[in-house]
């Protein structure tokens, strides 16, 4: 039984076709990655799974609930939570602060949000950062505030939207171990990465977007070898000549 | 009794003031187009310009018609002067900061003249634009004539320059999409410290044309901003185009209303438009949002 | 709250109760009670500006209903002032929502420009206004002493008494809201609207309640002000200056902080009374030149403003 479906979900803007028919299901539990070359519609479909705008065709379906069109703030409360590709934290508002406003989205009580925040600081690793102000950390530190504010929403589903762009080898490497504990925990994930030693070993299947296009979907181990995939990285030509 | 030469008479004169602020509409336009950015002191540097332009008459004897490319030039000076001191240090802070800086500098002006020049109505007596005309039996006064078609005249000389000119057309692409337009060399900063000059340059040309009739008082910017405000939402936040026709409307509405309602009560209609843009089509008539 | 917090509040308290005794002409009351109007009208200009972000322009309008609204009730109807002070804040309150609502929607400048035209408007209108005094203004009755009237004529005490309680209030809402989910919304609103929207929270919502809680506390302070001073017209309860000086004691004294706007009163208020009657009531208006500049000098320096400044200066 799917969380997450997408029917035949298109979006345009003034005559640009951002995302065009693209269907897929996500499992519970499962990591999946979605990945395609730059202006694919990645972010775009994120945005509309998310609400930020509804999309112009199609339906989707969560938790066996259609969701389509509906705002951000009650796809949160759904149990979807996304992290933003540009960070974006409350500048002002201490670390423990900033997971306490994910918090308070399932209580009302200010000790019990700072308690649930407190947790989730540890569970990310932030807890030495905790009542530093959140414009001061690095930017690794930034994404995985990113990372536990969503999470302290308590969401069934959570996005991430490039959560390891611009991270070092070893900042990318804690990345990834946070994501695994993510679905350790019993989320689902869907992923959208540009770095592909970070998708293929992570997710459990890969989705492919090409010109707002879904252009394959499949295990990382397959997708590797799948031509359609490295024609739309690599070109026409290259593969071409790859042949 | 409404008769048709009152309706005529109050239609002739809501259509050349509402040039005037068209022209008021455009400059703020312009700031807002490029940055995002409303400039809450608007009205308020216009009022400088209008006194400018009735000092120099005072005291040097110069007309307002004369003084104006000079006004001109001195606003356009002030608006790049307010971009690098002011604005340019609080692009990146947050919404409060923003609106508040500009409407801290709004303050400062008002209260500055208030202070200069005390709470008096000053008018320019006799200039060389005075008098009325008579154009099938309505009569239009000379001086809102030509300050309106001076508006006009700046307006498409202002609309040519963004659209046909490279420098136009780089300010264009800053106020699309500033990223792109940096990767194509286009330097942001310079960019918006043109558009706050040309900006002000608005208020200088049209402040320098209203003194010839319009009593300058300190207090006179705070409704002239207003009314830019609600052109420019009228027309769309982003269209010069829809700024222009925007101010222009106003001016008749405010005119008809005046006639048809209540002088007193004319604001409420002006403000009833805003209200009516915000409900129904909040990006204008013509606009980005 | 650490010890030294709680004795620096219990001396704050003792001073304010016994400065009347110590300082016993009417001048320092009055002083004092303008301090405590302004307070009043600093923090709860805070909470829809200094903590939600929202910039209004034109919150005097709000002032003003309230002020109006116990009078004429009072007036036409004799309808106690502690009646009409609860009335005011329901049509504050309505009125707040009517301004912000459609908004809230939109862009930041859409709301405060709303709102500075709701407040030229009203005041423009009103000038009209017969039936409500317009520009000549209204004079309340004087009626015999008491709290039940609302009114006091042998001495200020009684009012500083309640000014204080008044701040005392304000001070509590803002403390309430600071600690609460509501206070952390507010926040999150006003740092990054879409990241909040992301998060659960309901903008619009929010921003109505931030609203609503600032036009309530600032409509009793204009209910108070009516009955303290006895006479209000257009001009002194709904002018742009009150809605400036609102905005400048909030900013001066810390946006979106618990003590800012008190501090902010307790020095502006005293610098205008004294330059006031320096200038002879002159009104020159270099003190608000002076402040325009301080607005601007804050946001682009130190937005926390004096509490921000202070924070500072202890590390």
């Amino acid at each position: 039984m799917a969380l997450l479906e997408l029917h035949n979900v298109s979006k345009s803007f003034v005559g640009l076709m951002a995302n065009q028919d693209i269907s897929l299901s996500i499992d519970p539990g499962e990591i999946v990655g979605l990945i395609g070359p730059n202006g694919a519609g990645k972010t775009t479909l994120f945005n509309c799974i998310a609400g930020f705008y509804p999309p112009t065709g199609g339906r989707i379906v969560f938790d066996d609930e259609d969701i389509t069109g509906l705002p951000p703030e009650r796809i949160c409360f759904k149990g979807i939570a996304r992290t933003f590709q540009i960070v974006r934290t409350f500048k002002d508002m201490t670390t423990l602060e900033n997971v306490m406003v994910g918090a308070f989205c399932r209580t009302h009580s200010a000790a019990r949000a700072r308690k649930k925040a407190e947790e989730i600081l540890k569970f990310a690793g932030l807890t030495e950062m905790r009542d530093q102000v959140s414009a001061g950390l690095t930017l690794a530190g930034k994404k995985r505030l990113e990372i536990a504010k969503a999470l302290a929403t308590d969401p069934k589903l959570i996005m991430l939207d490039e959560a390891m762009a611009g991270l070092n080898l070893s900042e990318t490497r804690q990345a990834v171990e946070l994501v695994k504990k993510i679905r350790d925990k019993g989320l689902t994930v869907l992923l959208v990465e540009h770095v592909m030693e970070v998708v293929m070993p992570i997710s459990d299947r890969v989705v492919v977007l090409d010109y707002g296009v879904k252009i394959a979907e499949d295990t990382p181990a397959n997708i590797v070898k799948n031509e359609k995939v490295i024609r739309a990285y690599l070109g026409e030509g290259a593969y071409a000549k790859s042949q | 009794m409404y008769t048709a030469e009152i309706l005529a008479q109050t239609l002739a004169s809501g259509l050349l003031m509402g040039c005037i602020y068209a022209l008021i509409a455009v400059g703020l336009c312009m700031i807002w187009g490029l940055m995002e950015i409303v400039n809450f002191a608007h009205g308020d540097m216009m009022m400088h310009s209008m006194f400018m332009a009735f000092w120099l008459w005072s005291l040097f004897g110069i007309d307002p018609l004369i003084a104006m490319p000079l006004i001109m030039v001195i606003l356009f000076v002030t608006g790049v002067l307010v971009y690098f001191i002011i604005i340019k240090r609080v692009l990146k802070a947050p919404m409060l900061a923003q609106i508040l800086s500009t409407f801290g500098l709004g303050i400062f002006l008002r209260y500055l003249a208030q202070f200069l020049w005390t709470p008096d109505s000053r008018m320019v007596q006799e200039p060389w634009l005075d008098g009325r005309i008579d154009i099938a039996g309505v009569f239009i006064g000379v001086p809102q004539l030509a300050a309106s078609g001076v508006a006009i005249i700046a307006f498409i000389l202002l609309y040519f320059f963004v659209n046909r000119t490279e420098l136009g057309g780089a300010l264009l692409a800053v106020s699309e999409d500033r990223e792109a337009a940096s990767l194509m060399g286009i330097n942001s900063d310079k960019m918006f410290a043109l558009g706050w000059g040309i900006g002000a340059a608005c208020l200088g040309v049209s402040g320098a044309m209203m003194a010839n009739f319009y009593p300058i008082t300190p207090e006179v910017g705070l409704l002239f901003g207003l009314i830019a405000y609600v052109a420019v939402a009228l027309g769309g936040f982003g269209s010069i185009v829809g700024a222009f026709v925007g101010g222009v409307t106003i001016g008749l509405v405010e005119a008809l209303s005046g006639v048809l309602v209540a002088p007193a009560f004319k604001y409420v209609f002006v403000f009833g438009v805003y209200l009516a843009v915000v409900f129904i089509r909040p990006q204008g008539l013509w606009g980005r949002y | 709250m650490k010890k030294t917090q709680y004795l620096g509040l219990a001396i704050a308290g003792i001073a304010a109760v016994a400065y009347p005794h110590i300082f016993r002409l009417p001048f320092p009351h009055h002083l004092m009670i303008m301090v405590f109007i302004y307070a009043t009208l600093g923090l709860a200009w805070n909470l829809i500006g200094g903590y939600a972000g929202q910039v209004s322009l034109g919150h005097a309008v709000y002032f003003g209903l309230g002020a109006y609204t116990s009078t004429l009730l009072l007036m036409k109807w004799g309808i106690n002032p502690w009646l009409g002070l609860c009335a005011g804040v329901v049509v504050s309150c309505l009125v707040a929502l009517l301004v912000g609502y459609p908004c809230f929607k939109l862009g930041g400048h859409y709301f405060a420009i709303a709102t500075i035209a709701v407040g030229e408007m009203v005041q423009q209108s009103w000038l009209n206004w017969d039936w409500a005094g317009s520009a000549i203004g209204l004079n309340l009755p004087i009626l015999e002493e008491g709290l039940k009237n609302f009114e006091f004529h042998s001495s200020k005490l009684p009012y500083y008494y309640l000014g204080l309680v008044m701040v005392g209030i304000a001070l509590l809402a803002s403390y309430a809201v600071d600690r609460s989910k509501i206070g952390y919304y507010f926040r999150a609103i006003k740092g990054d609207q879409d990241a909040a929207r992301s998060l659960g929270i309901s903008h619009t919502r929010y921003k109505a309640y931030a609203m609503v809680l600032s036009a309530a506390l600032t409509s009793i302070a204009g209910t108070f002000y009516a009955q303290y001073v006895l006479f209000i017209d257009p001009d002194s309860v709904f002018p742009m200056m009150l809605s400036i000086n609102m905005c400048l004691i909030a900013t001066l004294g810390g946006l979106g902080t618990i003590w800012g706007p008190l501090i902010g009163a307790m020095i502006l208020i005293p610098i205008s009374e004294f330059t006031r009657i320096q200038m002879g009531g002159g009104g020159t208006g270099i003190d608000i030149m002076v402040y325009g500049l301080l607005i601007i000098i804050i946001c682009l320096y130190q937005p926390r403003g004096i509490i921000g400044m202070f924070k500072l200066f202890r590390k």
